[in-house]
């Protein structure tokens, strides 16, 4: 009787002994944001690119980089990630993807920009992955004292009134430095189904209104360039001002 | 006979269990990154190791891997002057010259395009090109490896890099890949400058260092970052002077016409477009850009300062382009070309890792 006890007692921990771990962890829920630049005088499709548009004073126009910064994105005391990126041409309508409860999420807060904190430290200290580190902000960082450029729109336009859509004349903004950092708040976000284990938020950058807030329209013939230089405060401020309200949920 | 079941079952549970037999296991090999430096990403299937360095090492300056045996890779990549071409444009085993300039290998374990059109995305894809290339080494593979195969010390060099017998072109790739990665280039007087005004310890070396650091560098550095002056920086910044991307610079198109990366992506918007390449070691990588056109740095200022040439795709930082460049008077282009100099490192170009070991 002993031995048959003994026998099953070691039958069940060979049993266990080499059974892996139970393989139901709670359901992990990924959330991934984009962001649609657009052209709205187009309706709604998105835009693209190197396409030609046309400015509101009716330059042709056409954009080769839209990029930006996003840190502190939160809705009251849920986290959702330090820092994500927009780089239209290199990484498409991507903004961030991370672990998260969407639930938690109906509405965002956040900085364009980067938070002053983060802005001041050594960019190649950042872990690997983050937007932060040097070997991804590459140009968008300028240096340890500015920081990175939170907001960097370029293109070429055609200013000039001889028929020829040469697009001659660059323009390009970048708006940096703590001062220039603004905040964003976006509410009733609606987080589509993806799969079971994810969602998706759309968030949309329109350029026409960019360049045609009514309130303080860029011409862009004469307001072609900006670094964020003592001297250039007037345009940077219209440009980032511009920018937040050019940025919202699809 | 109980006892065999037992026995048996306790065996059986041995077996069960054991993780699967370990191998040979080659030493892995720790980088020296510069403290000022992001990290390096190493690609999974080729993790840094001492033997596979030193391999690398030994064929980067192997001429078995060209058709007459007389071409290595360092024939157009010499240690002197930062593994660049002093020439123009190299020339390959039949005589024949490309159309580009050799690159400098520099902090290439930090680059995600290769070529100055960047048609190869990682360096192990890089490296199997030059061999092959009827203008460059013009060799098979194939009989490259067989000629490395008839030498004893390479395939134990082999068998120790990789844990197995047999001499492949990947494994021969991934080997000198190993070696280029190791060639980090981080201890110039700019590395001092950069550290200084980031607020970084500085070691007792870099003290010394600083001290030497005069007036006119700092200088030039400032133009360099002016957005009034030069305004290099917006493609040439950070730890690694430069930042990833293909750009007009304003070069009129040579004889060859060479449309750059828009030969890669097919598309117009690229046209003329080359990599950005670090400044690091400028002063030992004559002659300059793509074509290596410009015989020396001061004919490479005056491009910026006022030979531009406006074309359809010119990078929008060049953001004086239409009044021909950023016109540096006499003075600013003598302080620029002194802090260029500060880019120099020889520890780099002196350091006996990366000599020819044959």
């Amino acid at each position: 009787m002993k031995q048959l006890l003994f026998g099953i007692l070691f039958f069940m921990f060979l049993v266990t002994s080499c059974k892996k771990d139970d393989v139901n962890p709670p359901a992990t829920t990924y959330l991934t944001v984009e962001v649609f630049p657009m052209y709205s005088n187009l309706g709604s499709s998105s835009m693209e690119l190197d396409s030609v548009y046309t400015t509101p004073e009716g330059y042709k126009v056409k954009f080769t980089d839209v990029k930006f910064y996003n840190s502190m994105l939160k809705n009251g005391g849920n986290n959702l990630i330090e820092a994500s990126f927009f780089d239209f041409r290199g990484t498409g309508n991507f903004l961030l993807h991370t672990v998260g409860d969407y639930t938690k999420f109906s509405s965002l807060q956040g900085y364009i920009g980067v938070d002053s904190l983060l802005n001041h430290s050594d960019p190649s200290a950042f872990p690997n992955e983050s937007p932060l580190n040097i070997s991804n902000a590459g140009p968008m960082h300028w240096g340890w004292n500015p920081g990175y450029i939170f907001m960097n729109v370029e293109g070429k336009v055609d200013t000039i009134a001889d028929g020829i859509n040469n697009l001659d004349h660059s323009f390009s903004f970048h708006i940096g430095t703590d001062a220039y950092r603004r905040d964003f708040s976006f509410s009733n976000l609606s987080w589509i189904k993806i799969s079971e284990t994810e969602r998706k938020l759309n968030l949309k950058l329109d350029l026409w209104k960019f360049l045609h807030n009514s309130a303080s329209p860029i011409d862009l013939k004469t307001e072609f360039l900006t670094h964020t230089a003592s001297g250039q405060q007037l345009l940077t401020e219209k440009v980032i001002a511009n920018f937040q309200q050019s940025f919202m949920p699809q | 006979m109980k006892y065999f079941f037992y026995i048996f079952i306790l065996l059986g549970v041995f077996f069960a269990c054991r993780k699967d037999k370990v191998g040979y296991k080659a030493t892995p090999y720790i980088l020296d990154i510069p403290s000022h430096f992001p990290d390096m990403i190493i690609p999974s299937d080729n993790p840094m190791t001492a033997e596979g360095v030193e391999l690398g090492r030994y064929l980067f300056y192997e001429k078995k891997l060209s058709g007459n045996n007389t071409m290595s890779c360092a024939t157009c990549h010499m240690p002197q002057n930062s593994f660049s071409d002093p020439n123009q444009y190299s020339t390959g085993i039949d005589g024949i010259q490309g159309n580009r300039q050799s690159m400098a290998l520099i902090n290439m374990g930090w680059e995600d395009f290769f070529f100055w059109d960047g048609r190869k995305t990682t360096l192990e894809k890089q490296i199997l090109e030059p061999v092959i290339n009827p203008i460059e080494m013009h060799e098979s593979w194939k009989n490259a490896v067989a000629k490395l195969d008839q030498d004893m010390n390479y395939r134990n060099r082999f068998f120790r890099a990789f844990g197995e017998g047999g001499i492949d072109s990947l494994k021969a790739a991934k080997a000198m890949a190993q070696f280029i990665r190791t060639l980090i280039s981080g201890q110039s007087k700019f590395d001092v400058m950069y550290k200084y005004e980031n607020g970084m310890p500085l070691t007792s070396t870099e003290q010394s260092i600083f001290q030497t650091i005069d007036v006119e560098e700092w200088a030039g550095y400032d133009i360099f970052k002016s957005l009034d002056g030069a305004d290099c920086f917006h493609c040439h910044n950070g730890p690694l002077m430069r930042v990833k991307k293909f750009s007009n610079n304003g070069l009129l198109p040579n004889a060859f016409n060479d449309l750059g990366r828009a030969h890669v992506t097919n598309n117009p918007e690229d046209n003329y477009k080359f990599k950005v390449p670090t400044l690091r070691n400028i002063a030992l990588t004559a002659p300059y850009m793509h074509d290596g056109r410009f015989a020396n740095l001061d004919e490479v200022i005056e491009h910026y300062s006022s030979g531009i040439h406006m074309s359809p795709t010119i990078d929008p930082l060049i953001e004086f382009g239409s009044q021909g460049g950023v016109q540096l008077d006499a003075q600013e282009k003598y302080l620029l070309k002194k802090f260029l100099l500060t880019l120099t490192d020889n520890n780099f170009i002196n350091n006996p890792k990366f000599k020819d070991p044959h």
